[in-house]
């Protein structure tokens, strides 16, 4: 399994759009995906548990990955991250 | 008899057309215990609801226009994705098997449990976004109260009516898109709601915001909006209507015409090649540009970079920004006006500072980045580093002397020399120019211009300062006249000293965009208009059908009548 601490950095937070964004990319690999922000941890393929998350901007998440291809997938899933969803400003 | 309501005009345009009104907000839910033997067929019930409601939302999103805001398909992919989600596919389910209840009711247990979620997020943008959830809910519901139920409205031919709703989901729009709907209506909304951004980019006229709509318009009534203004008239006579027809024909017409001018150049009757510049701010705005045939965008505003906003972009954002548009120029040269922020535009606590009497005349534009210069400088940076990508100019607003233009100049070198030391790329000649919008600087533009590559004429600013009137104050506001001697004066001042120094002379204010004055402007030798993207087409007709010769001797008689009122009725003569 593997862990990483991502930082949602764009404006509105992991709002419908970007949470659509993540659950798809989440749902293209066979791992497990879970994220968790303090105590509530939820599916990386449920898009309403991620919006229910309520992670707006600069909140710090846990995503926890564990399958076959879970380098793949904290790759791309960190990309995004770091891509900021390719929201437009 | 004749019922006028005024709302909020967010698509420009005439409709005429009958009353659709759209209930589609939630359907009263009530609950019913089951027996024994009736659980799977209710599950089953709800099952298939849900697979319709997803069957649905792809048929739509098939259906989207090219040309639509790519986020109108995530928006819908996201509504997807939440059909699908077990905690609205799933969890009602359980809720049945365990209650013995109807499936209505499981699904509204769900959603008033979800509700309570949303609910307590600090975060208001995401606290709404209950909205989306609610969207999807009812989509359910209204399938599982009438199986029948279809978003594509198939049942009733509306093409060319007006539908009335109290709010619109981005899916709504696209199906009312397909199926030649006149214009809509909404209760809420605002012009930047994903709706109204939505029916601009479609060409549908809208109006939004009229609170009661649905209960002041009847169904199947004749209505007629106006989208531009936001009015919407009812109970007309034959007459109004004939009227309005007219107006429709004539504005489809010369929107006919006007289209076929996106890809002529302007240039006028004796053969001066005129270069039309696009303002632009938001990225809705590059849309317009794109259809606009624009020779460039002559003032791209970047406050949006900073306020209205948690934190400012950085620099980083700011040059994807920056190269965004560039993208989309191909080659055409990008003006970036540096920050204008004032007392009354402001992020930063620091500079509030005391509620001036004067906005106006306070800390604002260049005045305000000379005193934060480490924000300034990043932001040179950032425009530097875009210019490595393709033709970039910069615009220094509301230089007043040329002590600030130095200050400026020698920032801007102490950027360049930081990125020279970076090995970061950037167009080391990068023209710099300087907004003229302060009657001190129109009358030292000779100077100024010694030491810039350009100059632009802010008119909604000069105006103010000239005149000394706040457009927004409405008991002085009728004073502000851009036909003023003095105003004029000073626009020739400058283009004189453009001229003399052999650097182009532009202008960016609302004026540039009114084609009243657009003869005048260019009797007076201006070459390079800068206005809104939806204005320029309207300016380049005119350009075309004009010879500069011809103006030159009337405009001087302007320049030197001293009686406001004159000025009026000639400048409409240079029209006629």
């Amino acid at each position: 399994m593997i862990t990483k601490e991502l930082t949602v950095a764009n404006k509105l937070g992991l709002h419908a759009r970007a949470a659509a964004k993540l659950v798809a990319m989440a749902s293209n690999f066979a791992s497990e995906i879970s994220i968790q922000k303090g105590e509530r941890k939820v599916n990386g393929k449920s898009i309403m548990g991620v919006m229910m998350l309520a992670a707006s901007k600069n909140t710090v998440v846990n995503v926890n990955i564990e399958g076959e291809d879970e380098q793949q997938a904290m790759a791309e899933i960190e990309k995004l991250f770091t891509n900021l969803f390719d929201e437009e400003e | 008899m004749a019922l006028i309501i005024s709302g909020i005009g967010v698509s420009r345009g005439i409709a005429i057309g009958n009353v659709h009104l759209l209930n589609r907000g939630a359907p009263e839910v009530f609950e019913r215990k089951l027996e024994e033997h009736e659980v799977d067929s209710e599950i089953e019930r709800f099952v298939s609801a849900v697979d319709e409601a997803a069957e649905q939302l792809r048929g739509i999103r098939d259906t989207i226009p090219e040309d639509a805001p790519k986020d109108v398909a995530t928006f819908i992919d996201s509504h997807l994705l939440m059909v699908k989600d077990s905690m609205l596919s799933k969890v009602p389910i359980e809720i049945i098997q365990e209650e013995h209840c109807n499936a209505e009711w499981a699904l509204k247990q769900q959603r008033d449990k979800l509700e309570a979620v949303f609910e307590q997020m600090e975060d208001d943008y995401l606290s709404t976004r209950l909205n989306d959830v609610e969207h999807v809910i009812n989509l359910i519901q209204q399938i599982l109260k009438d199986q029948q139920y279809t978003m594509q409205m198939k049942l009733q031919p509306l093409k060319g009516s007006i539908i009335v709703a109290d709010d619109l989901t981005p899916a709504d729009t696209v199906v009312m898109q397909n199926q030649n709907i006149a214009g809509f209506i909404t209760e809420l909304g605002g012009p930047l709601s994903h709706t109204a951004i939505l029916a601009r980019s479609l060409g549908i006229p809208a109006v939004v915001g009229i609170q009661s709509a649905r209960s002041l318009l009847k169904q199947e009534e004749q209505l007629i909006i106006e989208g531009g203004s936001g009015m919407v008239l009812a109970g007309m006579d034959e007459n109004t209507i004939k009227h309005y027809r007219h107006i429709q024909r004539e504005q489809k017409d010369a929107q006919r015409k006007l289209g076929s001018l996106k890809n002529i150049s302007a240039k006028t009757k004796d053969g001066q090649r005129i270069s039309l510049q696009a303002n632009i701010e938001l990225s809705e705005d590059i849309s317009a540009l794109k259809k606009s045939g624009a020779d460039g965008v002559g003032l791209y505003r970047t406050e949006f970079l900073y306020i209205d906003r948690e934190t400012p972009a950085d620099e980083a954002e700011q040059l994807n920004a920056y190269k965004k548009i560039i993208r989309v120029l191909k080659g055409k040269p990008l003006t970036i006006r540096t920050l204008d922020l004032g007392a009354e535009k402001e992020f930063d606590p620091d500079f509030q500072g005391p509620m001036t009497q004067n906005p106006a005349l306070g800390l604002r534009a260049i005045r305000r980045s000379l005193k934060d210069t480490d924000l300034f400088k990043q932001q040179l940076r950032a425009i530097l580093r875009a210019s490595a990508s393709g033709p970039v100019r910069i615009l220094l607003p509301m230089i007043t002397s040329h002590n600030e233009l130095t200050q400026s100049l020698s920032l801007l070198d102490l950027a360049k020399q930081e990125l020279t030391e970076e090995h970061k790329e950037f167009d080391a000649d990068i023209p710099v120019g300087g907004m003229i919008e302060v009657p001190a600087a129109a009358l030292s533009a000779n100077i100024l211009a010694k030491q810039l590559d350009f100059l632009s004429i802010g008119t909604n600013d000069l105006i103010q300062y000239t005149l000394a009137i706040d457009r927004i104050d409405d008991q002085v506001n009728y004073l502000y006249d851009p036909l003023h001697p003095s105003v004029l004066k000073l626009i020739n001042l400058t283009l004189q000293a453009g001229r003399r120094a052999d650097i182009p002379v532009a202008m960016c204010g609302e004026m540039a965009g009114d084609p009243r004055y657009t003869r005048l402007l260019l009797g007076l030798g201006l070459q390079e208009f800068s206005a809104h993207p939806s204005n320029l087409l309207e300016i380049k007709q005119i350009i075309n059908k004009s010879k500069i010769s011809d103006l030159e001797k009337q405009t001087k008689k302007i320049l030197s009548t001293t009686v406001p009122s004159k000025i009026a009725p000639m400048v409409d003569a240079l029209n006629q």
